[in-house]
This record gives C-alpha cells, sequence and structure tokens, in this order.
C-alpha cells in the first residue's frame, strides 16, 4: 500500500465509502448518504447542510448541533480531506475529462517537460525567486474567493425561500440520488423524470464547470473557512531535499500539481491558501525530490534569513542527518540554531570537529 | 479577489437565488410525509434528503418524492401506502417510530408522547367511483381491516370513514383489492381508498 499512487488511493477511498452508502440503501441499518452519514440516530451531519436547515427554519436543531461540531473538530483535525478523499466530484471529473481532456492533456505533457527540465538541469529553471517576497501573509490566512460568493448565495437563497436550496444540486447528494433512483427504478419499477434529470445535472456539473471543486463548490467553501483553524496535515517540506529552499531554484513543480493551486513550497506568498488543502497528496507524489510529507504536527521552523548563504546550505545539506532534516535552521543568524550546534555530543561533535578541522 | 473569480461567484450567487425561486413554485403537490413531518414548511426546511428514515422503516413504506412531486421535493421522504403501511412501529420497534428517531435535522418530530391515535398522517378518501363497496359489491376489506375503527359501514354497507378516528396509517390502502395485480380495474386508476394530505 504505501507505493501505491495517491490517486489510486483516493479513488479506493471514494468507492468504498460509496459502497457502504448503497449497502445502506438496500438495509434497513440507516445509514443515510452524505447528507447525514451514520449508524441509525447516530450521524455526521453535512456542516453546509446543517448551516442552511438552520437558517431556512430559523431554529438551532439540538439534534444536529453535535454531529455539527464534530464535522468541525474533524475539518480543523484533518482541513479540506472530504473534497479529496470522500467526496465523489473529483473522481467523476477525472473519469468524465468532457470537453477540456485535450487541454487537460496539453497541461499533463507540459508539467511532464517541466519536471524533466528541473531535473536534467537545475540551472536551466534557476530564477532564484524562490525565497521570501514582500508582503508575505499569513500562510493559513482566509481569502474570499469564488466559493465563498456561492455560498454567500446558497444561503441567502435559503434564508428567502426557506428550503436548503443547494441541496437540490449539490454533486454528492446527486450522485447518490442518480444511483437510487436506478436502484428504484429495477428494483420496483418506479418510473420518474429523477432517472434522467439527477444523472443529467450531475454531469453538467462534471462537464461544464470544470473548476467547480476549485471555485464554486460552496460547501467546499464553508469547510475552507472552518479549515482555517486546521494546523494538522498540511504539507511539510523538508528544506534539505527541496530544490527551491536549499538552491533557489524555481522548481514549482508541486505548486503545478497541485489542484487547488496552492504552492507548498512557499505557502507564505501562495495565491492560494493553506486551508484550501485537500491532502490530496498530488504535490508529495508529484515532487521528484521526495521532499514534501504531511507529518501530523509540523516542527516548528525558524523564520528563515532570506537568501540561505550557499555556505550554509551546503554544510546543512551535508551534515543533513545531524540537523534533524533541516528542521531546526543553523544559519549565522540564528542564535538558537548556533546553541544546537554547540550543543553537540557524541558522534555529532566528533562530526562538527571534523568538520571545522 | 480576481475579476475571474468575481465574475464567477456572483454567477453562482445568483444561480442559487434562480434554482430557489423555480423550486419553491414550479409544481410543487403536497405530499404524505412520514410521521412528524405535516407541517410542511417545517418539513421542507429541515429536510436534508438524507434517505435514512426510508432507510430504516421496518415495513418499507416509505419512498423517496419523484421530480415529478416539484423539484423542490425531489427526494424527499414520501408514504407509499402501496408498499406498506405505517403501524407507528407497533410491532418492530414498540410504536417508537424509526423514521421519527433517526432524522438527523428534525425535519420529523413528534410531540412527547405521541402515539398512534394523536399521531396524524393524513386521511383515508374513498373514491366512490371504483370501490366495490360502493359499487354494491360488497366489499369490506378495508373496514375489516382498519385497527382503529375509523371505518364503518352505512346502511347500504358501503365503507365511509370516520375522518376524526383515521390517522392515515395506510393499512386500508394496502389492502385494497383495486389496482392489485389480477383485480378488476375497470374505470379505476388508484386504489379505491387512499390516503389524502391532510392540507
Amino acid at each position: 500500500m504505501k507505493n501505491m499512487k495517491a490517486q489510486n488511493l483516493r479513488t479506493l477511498s471514494v468507492l468504498v465509502i460509496g459502497a457502504i452508502i448503497i449497502i445502506g440503501f438496500i438495509t434497513k441499518i440507516g445509514i443515510g448518504n452524505l447528507s447525514a452519514v451514520g449508524i441509525k440516530n447516530l450521524s455526521l451531519i453535512c456542516p453546509l447542510g446543517a448551516v442552511e436547515t438552520a437558517i431556512a427554519a430559523r431554529l438551532l436543531i439540538p439534534r444536529a448541533i453535535i454531529p455539527f461540531l464534530i464535522g468541525v473538530i474533524l475539518i480543523i483535525i484533518f482541513g479540506r480531506f472530504f473534497c479529496s478523499w470522500v467526496c465523489p466530484m473529483p473522481l467523476l471529473q477525472r473519469w468524465f475529462p468532457g470537453l477540456q481532456a485535450k487541454e487537460k492533456a496539453a497541461k499533463d505533457a507540459a508539467d511532464a517537460e517541466h519536471i524533466e527540465a528541473v531535473k536534467v538541469d537545475d540551472a536551466a529553471v534557476t530564477a532564484a525567486q524562490a525565497t521570501v517576497e514582500e508582503g508575505a501573509k499569513k500562510a493559513n490566512s482566509f481569502t474570499l474567493d469564488s466559493g465563498t460568493w456561492v455560498l454567500v448565495g446558497a444561503l441567502a437563497s435559503t434564508a428567502i425561500f426557506g428550503f436548503p436550496v443547494f441541496c437540490l444540486v449539490c454533486p454528492v447528494g446527486l450522485t447518490f440520488a442518480s444511483i437510487l433512483a436506478f436502484m428504484r427504478l429495477f428494483q420496483f419499477g418506479e418510473t420518474t423524470i429523477s432517472v434522467l434529470l439527477f444523472p443529467a445535472i450531475l454531469l453538467a456539473e462534471v462537464l461544464l464547470l470544470r473548476k467547480w471543486c476549485q471555485k464554486i463548490c460552496p460547501l467546499g467553501a464553508l469547510i475552507s473557512i472552518i479549515a482555517g483553524l486546521n494546523k494538522f496535515f498540511r504539507p511539510t517540506i523538508d528544506d534539505s531535499k527541496c530544490i527551491a529552499a536549499s538552491k533557489g531554484i524555481n522548481c514549482q513543480i508541486c505548486h503545478r500539481a497541485c489542484p487547488q493551486g496552492i504552492d507548498p513550497a512557499r505557502p507564505a506568498t501562495s495565491e492560494v491558501g493553506l486551508n484550501n488543502c485537500t491532502k490530496c497528496r498530488e504535490c508529495a507524489d508529484a515532487c521528484p525530490y521526495g521532499a514534501i510529507s504531511f507529518p501530523f504536527m509540523a516542527e516548528k521552523k525558524a523564520e528563515v534569513a532570506a537568501p540561505a548563504a550557499e555556505y550554509w546550505v551546503r554544510y546543512r545539506s551535508e551534515l543533513g542527518f545531524v540537523c534533524g532534516a533541516g528542521s531546526d535552521r543553523a544559519s549565522p543568524a540564528n542564535q538558537k540554531g548556533k546553541q544546537y550546534w554547540d550543543r553537540g555530543s557524541g558522534r555529532r561533535r566528533r562530526l562538527i570537529r571534523w568538520r571545522s578541522k | 479577489m480576481s475579476r475571474r473569480s468575481f465574475i464567477v461567484g456572483g454567477a453562482g450567487l445568483a444561480a442559487l437565488l434562480g434554482i430557489g425561486g423555480i423550486a419553491k413554485y414550479a409544481g410543487v403537490s403536497s405530499l404524505l410525509r412520514p410521521p412528524g413531518g405535516q407541517d410542511e414548511k417545517r418539513f421542507i426546511a429541515l429536510c436534508l434528503r438524507c434517505q435514512k428514515c426510508r432507510e430504516v422503516c421496518p415495513n418499507g413504506c416509505i419512498m423517496p418524492s419523484k421530480t415529478e412531486d416539484g423539484f423542490v421535493n425531489a427526494r424527499t421522504p414520501k408514504m407509499n401506502f402501496k408498499l406498506g403501511w405505517c403501524d407507528f412501529c407497533a410491532e418492530a420497534y414498540k410504536g417508537v417510530p424509526q423514521c421519527v428517531k433517526v432524522c438527523p435535522s428534525q425535519a420529523l418530530k413528534l410531540p412527547d408522547g405521541a402515539t398512534a391515535t394523536s399521531i396524524k398522517i393524513g386521511v383515508a378518501v374513498i373514491d366512490k367511483d371504483s370501490c366495490l363497496g360502493w359499487l354494491l359489491k360488497g366489499c369490506r376489506t378495508c373496514v375489516d381491516n382498519c385497527p382503529y375503527d375509523a371505518l364503518t359501514l352505512d346502511e347500504n354497507n358501503r365503507p365511509v370513514v370516520v375522518e376524526n378516528k383515521c390517522n392515515g396509517c395506510g393499512l386500508c390502502e394496502y389492502v385494497c383489492v383495486s389496482l392489485k395485480n389480477a383485480s378488476i380495474t375497470g374505470r379505476s386508476k388508484d386504489r379505491a381508498i387512499i390516503i389524502k394530505p391532510l392540507n
């Protein structure tokens, strides 16, 4: 399993969850669908559904509060994991590449070319703009994006018309509604327009709104807002392996791989905040140097003085195992790092002594 | 925020307002909801279309509404007494309606201490044109089956609904011989006794 590509793992995850829900359709366990999933009267409730129903009915539903809070806690721990590991939409978009199949193929080719270029000749793509740029904003800050406006639209429409409006066109709901309509067509001979209408709306969303997950989905937007509090399982760069951090090469491979458009190597200047990260691991898979991991908590990085001196960079990478894989910066500007070096003992001290000869 | 995302966001916002408006008023019919969902305005505000009530119903008499019932109603639960009838879970769960128990957003909600006689799903209505009893053929299947004495016979042995006793459990509709396999159909398009929503 360890060497399985993240994309295949995600496909597997979505299919397993789908299978569980279909089991729910034909048994009496009461699994429900992703609007409210669980067993019998225990359920996790869709956060957008919970907010919409509360607005539509103008009351806080006592029974929904705790499941909603559990959802919030899950989002704080795992961020937008739902979007790549549970939601069927990205999978459907992969299965139905639609009108933009050509564009996607072109982008894939360009990406492959780019990766080769970076690998073959580091210098060829050096732009040395890898390090800190002006006005570094907070890495996790939430940015007002189009999805946020769709979310506002969903909630406003719900408030005006008095029912959860987005649920009618939610691709997650429509996926399972389509499956259910088909099942009932054969099980009970239930003929209804739904059998055609649900897949038609779903397919329109899949094929025509290619940037659904990034630019439109109000559920994703809501999770993104909550995920502003998420500090765990974030893409973390091992600076000793990352050629952007260690050599100042404008590599951009992880940036190009990210479906959300995040720049994991430079989160401080990334146009899309890390709160939009769906933990899909595409960046980790794409990095040819294996520099990206998703640890539960990233070890705190000391602020880096802008362009790390060549000497220190090389020094650190040679002694990479000594200073803990770049977790503790040891630049001259960093006194804490210096102390760390001075504290060295045993094999490490001998090494340092050997180096300083 | 870029101009592009402003346009996309604005279009999405407008689209959702449009969908809400159209769905609210286009072709909506009043439906027979599971127990506790009779306040239609409250119900439609809270229902998440999660299918849990339909799944747990021990008698299988809840079905997802069709798009033909109104786009806003699509996938919400409604009673289908052709598939079964509602005994308020008396047999399987000692009278605790499971649909109400599992509803995560409490779209289905009963007052405390509600019993089969105090809950009202709908009310039975007899189609006098196709009912065998009313055609004076002597059929009294519904009258014999009604658990709540909500059906009686008039002086000509024709079934009559006692509306204040009927709670819309659907057993009469379930057992009605009209339009069943191998039964006479005549002019009838549905069972001769069906449960209608209260409003």
